[in-house]
């Protein structure tokens, strides 16, 4: 292990070739980055893009306001993870909606949200289900077991996500994608061949120090050869078929549609929403909600940074108008978004 | 209700007499425990240190401790940090209607037995009753007075360069515990409160030096935000090893779960103690001696560079701006 690491770490300081993109699309690889210090070990020819990989940085302005709209005036209660409740609206957050009598409970799984519901019948409850391949088997599961347990109160405001059509929309940012090693864990790795058919190259790797040094290595190793590339950096986790029981109940519960990605605009395909057996659950069609086009503050440049196009710290109000305490994009919310990222390691690009 | 605190309890009459004669003089019973309006104590020359600190813990009780062992220790460890041997406290009470008399009886009696423990004596008290609704459970105030020791001397504005940094034992216990006492996240692991009285700690750390130049109690906020707060004090760099810090393995799993950071849980028993490089040795050899401190190590020293930031060598020998926290601790979502 120690000499892997410093193998890898030898690669990367050595590395003499063309300027390279390299594009992590996971909110933890982002973090870890910055918390190792991987970032200062980088030549200038190297340069990592922290990319739409952040639920909560990829979730439009329009759905949170939808959830404020279900909050305020149809009474719902709204369960949600913890990093969505500050994340700015077209008027306000859902903390904003707290303070005006909004009932927001934080959970930490969406079962926790069914759970909820089932304890409280006099109540309508709304789980937020936003997320990738990671989050979105549970939010099935929930829907399912509320279906069991005869839930009348219970829906979801889905806003689940897919990875592969977004590394299509994002080609053109990065040289080569750090695959987000949970999402492949369920999705495997098949997708992730089939993108180097479509030109795009990419290592999937986990999360320690080891890992991400020697994924960026083999990143670094492959480039050279000029042809796209796929490796799986992250065998002990990620199999080839990823997760299939996973899969199948999101097959089952959940079928794919165009989304709206924050920045990105709408990606064909890359969403996903409740099949027509689980419409009762669908929270939208419940509460017949109108279409909903957010706006986000004008100043934000979150959408940009999500596409490498500007660095956090090249939008004016990084760190004066915009901080973790006082949010204006959605990037600065979570300890995870790029923002609040550079932010909290000192305001800078290396950290 | 014969077994639960109601307003009248707190109304002064009759009912008060007899809730403060069954369960708190009952308890706290000693020569000093006034009956009056005021304790009359008898002062020493020299110094004093004279603390106070609230207590609204949710839930009051959780693995390793309940609400009246912490308001005993916050206080005690608040004295014992400045180098003043905790010698009385009062404690105040809020307490809402229809709690239950047997958890009052065991907050008292846990309040007690860390007191005798920490060698101070509560003398004086206040018991209020508020109506359902308008306190959750039990709040405690705790006031206490210490004196200092001739050879203490010690502040956030004494870290000087070329200290060492210790931690008296593995961190982010407390707010782990309670985290997951709160049952919000649906975790199970077995992590205990090190919520603990630590006068006794202190005072063999001065026995073995008195060039002790920071002695701070890691609580809300964490080691994190101590080290920021001395950092900042003492215009000093601190520069951490990542890898000397200690975590407990369970608390290291919560965290990596929840996405939160050990340094900044709360801990109620952990002590960050600021000493010349060349005592620290002698120091930590003597924590290991004591109860509550058997895993105290140097986690780090100070520097003259980047006054007010705390760096962090990570465990691949790379240096990094340790983040500040703000806001609430909010677990992330994948």
């Amino acid at each position: 292990m120690e000499n892997s690491v410093s193998e890898a770490k030898d690669i990367i300081t050595s590395y003499h070739g063309p300027n390279l993109r390299i594009m992590e699309v996971c909110g933890t690889h982002t973090h870890e980055i910055f918390r190792l210090g991987i970032r200062k070990l980088l030549p200038e020819s190297i340069r990592l893009i922290s990319g739409p990989g952040c639920p909560v940085c990829v979730t439009p302005v329009g759905y949170i306001d939808e959830a404020i709209l279900l909050a305020l005036k149809h009474h719902a209660v709204i369960c949600t993870f913890g990093d969505l409740i500050r994340v700015p609206g077209s008027e306000m957050s859902l903390a904003g909606a707290r303070q005006q009598g909004a009932e927001i409970k934080m959970v930490y799984s969406p079962l926790d949200s069914e759970e909820y519901a089932k304890e409280h019948p006099e109540k309508n409850v709304v789980f937020l289900a936003v997320g990738f391949e990671t989050t979105t088997p549970a939010a099935c599961l929930a829907v399912k077991k509320a279906r069991k347990d005869g839930l009348q109160n219970y829906s979801l405001l889905v806003a689940n996500k897919t990875m592969p059509n977004a590394y299509l929309a994002l080609k053109d940012s990065a040289d080569a994608f750090l695959y987000p090693g949970h999402v492949n864990a369920i999705a495997g790795t098949a997708v992730c061949e089939e993108l180097v058919k479509k030109g795009i190259s990419g290592v999937v790797t986990g999360f320690t120090a080891g890992e991400l040094l020697t994924a960026l290595a083999v990143i670094l190793k492959l480039s050279a050869a000029g042809k796209p590339f796929f490796r799986n950096c992250y065998p002990r986790v990620v199999r080839p078929d990823g997760n299939p029981a996973a899969q199948a109940v999101m097959r089952e519960v959940m079928e794919p549609c165009d989304t709206e990605w924050r920045g990105l605009g709408i990606i064909r395909g890359s969403g996903l929403r409740l099949r027509e057996p689980y419409h009762s659950f669908d929270a939208r069609l419940r509460y017949a909600l109108p279409k909903i086009t957010g706006h986000s503050s004008l100043l934000c440049r979150c959408g940009e940074v999500l596409q490498g196009k500007c660095r956090p710290n090249d939008c004016k109000v990084f760190g004066t108008g915009c901080t973790p305490q006082h949010p204006i994009g959605a990037c600065m919310v979570s300890n995870e978004g790029a923002c609040s990222a550079y932010y909290q390691y000192g305001g800078t690009e290396n950290g | 209700m014969d077994n639960t605190v109601t307003l009248a309890h707190g109304a002064g009459g009759k009912q008060t007499s007899q809730l403060i004669d069954s369960v708190f003089k009952a308890h706290f019973a000693n020569p000093d425990f006034t009956a009056d309006d005021a304790a009359v104590l008898q002062v020493d020359s020299g110094r004093l240190a004279f603390t106070t600190d609230g207590f609204i813990v949710s839930p009051y009780e959780f693995p390793g401790g309940n609400i009246g062992k912490l308001s005993i220790c916050g206080t005690v460890n608040d004295l014992s940090c400045m180098g003043a041997k905790p010698l009385y406290l009062a404690c105040s009470f809020v307490i809402e209607e229809g709690f239950p008399l047997d958890k009052l009886e065991e907050i008292a009696a846990a309040m007690e037995k860390t007191a005798k423990e920490a060698g101070v004596r509560i003398v004086a008290g206040d018991t209020k009753v508020a109506g359902k609704g308008q306190v959750d459970h039990i709040f405690i105030t705790t006031t206490g007075i210490g004196r200092l020791m001739d050879c203490a001397h010690t502040s956030g504005k004494y870290a000087k360069p070329g200290d060492a940094v210790i931690v008296t034992g593995d961190i982010g216990r407390h707010g782990c515990a309670i985290l997951l006492a709160r049952n919000e996240f649906g975790i199970d692991a077995d992590v205990t409160s090190d919520c603990a009285p630590l006068w006794g700690t202190v005072k063999k750390m001065f026995d073995t030096t008195d060039q002790i130049h920071v002695v701070r109690d890691a609580t809300r906020g964490g080691v994190g935000t101590v080290l920021y707060e001395i950092a900042d004090q003492s215009h000093v760099g601190i520069q951490l090893d990542a890898q000397k810090i200690p975590v407990a393995g369970e608390v290291s799993g919560v965290c990596g779960m929840l996405g939160l950071e050990p340094l900044y849980l709360a801990c109620e028993g952990r002590l960050v103690v600021f000493v010349p490089k060349e005592q620290a040795q002698a120091v930590v050899d003597t924590l290991h001696q004591c109860p509550y401190s058997k895993n105290a190590a140097v986690i780090g020293e100070v520097t003259a560079d980047m006054p007010g930031k705390v760096v962090m060598k990570t465990e691949i020998g790379l240096q990094t701006l340790l983040p500040q926290p703000g806001g609430e601790l909010l677990p992330r979502i994948c």
